[in-house]
């Protein structure tokens, strides 16, 4: 098993975020978590990658407890997360921001970046540009591209699709896919419920702090209960 | 020529505010403390060098035990003072940094007294004057002007170029993506100390020169000119610092060769505050807002 969250609860001040959330994700699996607004989806995120803490219960990833490493330590374990917002480098340009996510190697090599350039040709192009001027959909693909310059065996995605044309959805659910196959175990947050259902192995449906449903892509895309609520109808 | 001589003059003061604003500005980038600490450690640094150029008569050694002191008492006061301080309000931190810089005023009183002191500025750099046609110009002036000068091309390769410079770009920017990038932020925050203290500490040798009179306040005017310096280039912007640094030494002796020297200082708050209602963001300051 290459995540395990047991029985999390994560605290804002006096605020219950997270109560009590258990799930996993096996290697080479897509495993979407999806939920209204306000659910807890980027809580749970920021809890694995260490930038919360929970009060109570345990994150193991590769068979390691993480739960109470630094955040850029977990970061050196292999588990790249891309946040909600995308939160790229917007002063510094785009080959820079891609050398900061590969901060955790020695140095950012050719190869690293040909890989990434290979994945978005776009962002070869924009090279030296200022990430801030870059549009909306491309900064989604420095964020990602960012993010696979560490070479992750764990990529969290927490909205990619936010705030993005139909087609450029459509587009960063393809390179999602691609990632998969290529052998990359994805962990994705998604409002998008009906791409995240699409693409994922098993899902997980959470609520207010917990996880209400769950069970594979397929069976849940099904669910009278998720057409309700989550696919109009 | 005397406007030539003054122009000079100027730039030396204003290399001077330069390396002292870099700090402030380099500091509040990457944990939004107005670090007014600043100015004490530079008059702390006066110290380190008069007591190890009375101890040991070798100028060399006073320059570096004061920018070794500078450094390792900034380090110091970061860590004890400021690091437990990482969640907690800013202004938290604001009232630590001014309780920092009674603590070193009063620290310096004790152990030195308040009594000035004559500092060996002419054994640190010898008192040679060349004439350039009319124009006559110190050691000391082309000494700062180029200590300065190459200082901040050196900071400026070490931010835009290396990894560690770029950890700190990154830092300032955004702490928790920096986070998720793999970037320790304490050691990040460590080293941007570390150089802020660095610059501190020749600041400091060149400042003593110019004016060689050391006593516990005398960190206290040029702190607060050179956070002048940083606001006005821009607070958190390095190339602002500079011109910000530059901007106010020339505008000092400009104002003191017109015959207002008792109106400089004054002045240059006058400047601050006409800066903060036309342009709060400073010369170099700019904001951009996120794309979605
Ligand atoms: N910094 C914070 N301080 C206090 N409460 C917070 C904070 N961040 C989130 N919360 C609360 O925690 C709950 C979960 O928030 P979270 O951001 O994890 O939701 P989400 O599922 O990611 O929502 P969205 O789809 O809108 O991104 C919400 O009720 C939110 O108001
Ligand atoms: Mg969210």
């Amino acid at each position: 098993m290459m995540l395990k969250v047991d029985d999390i609860h994560v605290y804002y001040g006096n605020i219950h975020a997270i109560k009590g959330i258990s799930f996993d994700v096996n290697e080479g699996e897509i495993v979407s978590l999806i939920g209204a607004n306000g659910a807890g989806k980027s809580t749970i995120l920021k809890t694995i990658s260490g930038l919360l803490r929970p009060k109570t219960g345990s994150i193991a990833f590769m068979d390691q407890d993480i739960t109470k490493l630094d955040a850029h330590k977990i970061v050196h374990q292999g588990l790249a997360h891309v946040p909600e917002g995308r939160r790229i480098f917007l002063k510094m340009t785009v080959k820079e921001n891609l050398e900061m996510g590969a901060f955790t190697k020695p140095e950012a090599t050719k190869q690293d970046f040909d890989t990434v350039f290979e994945r978005f040709p776009r962002l070869k192009e924009r090279q030296s540009q200022v990430a801030g001027t870059l549009s909306g959909g491309e900064q989604q693909m420095l964020a990602m591209g960012r993010a696979l310059m560490s070479a992750p065996k764990l990529l969290m995605l927490d909205e990619p699709s936010m705030g993005l044309a139909p087609i450029l959805v459509e587009q960063i659910f393809d390179i999602i896919k691609t990632l998969h196959d290529a052998g990359t175990t994805i962990l994705l947050v998604e409002q998008n419920a009906g791409m995240a259902l699409e693409v994922a192995s098993r899902a997980y449906v959470l609520e207010t702090g917990s996880i209400i449903l769950q069970g594979t892509g397929a069976e849940l895309a099904d669910s009278e209960d998720i057409k309700k609520a989550y696919l109009g109808g | 020529m005397l406007f030539l001589s003054q122009l000079i003059n100027g730039l030396q003061l204003g290399s001077i505010y330069a390396l002292v604003a870099l700090g402030y500005s380099m500091v509040y980038g990457i944990i939004m403390l107005l670090n007014f600490a600043h100015g004490d450690i530079i008059m702390m640094g006066g110290y380190f060098a008069l007591v190890t150029y009375a101890a040991s008569s070798n100028p060399l050694l006073a320059v570096v035990a004061t920018i070794v002191g500078c450094v390792v008492l900034a380090v110091a006061i970061e860590k004890v003072a400021y690091k437990p301080l990482r969640q907690a309000p800013r202004i938290s931190l604001l009232i630590t940094a001014i309780g920092i810089s009674l603590f070193l005023q009063n620290a310096a009183q004790l152990i030195w007294t308040a009594n000035s002191r004559a500092f060996p500025s002419t054994s640190i750099i010898p008192s040679i004057t060349f004439k350039v046609g009319g124009l006559s110009i110190s050691l000391s002036v082309l000494v700062t002007i180029a200590v300065s000068v190459a200082s901040m091309v050196a900071l400026t390769f070490l931010v835009q170029k290396t990894k560690m410079g770029k950890a700190m770009r990154a830092v300032s920017e955004d702490t928790e993506a920096a986070q998720l990038m793999g970037i320790n932020i304490n050691s990040t925050i460590t080293f941007t100390f570390v150089i802020g203290s660095f610059l501190a500490g020749i600041g400091s040798v060149l400042y003593c020169c110019r004016y060689p009179v050391v006593n516990p306040t005398l960190g206290s005017l040029l702190g607060l000119k050179a956070f002048v310096a940083a606001v006005l280039g821009g607070i958190g912007s390095i190339p602002g610092a500079v011109v910000g640094g530059f901007a106010i030494g020339l505008a000092e002796v400009l104002f003191t060769s017109i015959g207002l020297s008792a109106w400089t200082d004054a002045m240059v708050f006058a400047v601050l505050i006409i800066m903060l209602l036309i342009k709060p963001t400073g010369f170099m300051g700019r904001s951009m807002t996120e794309k979605v």
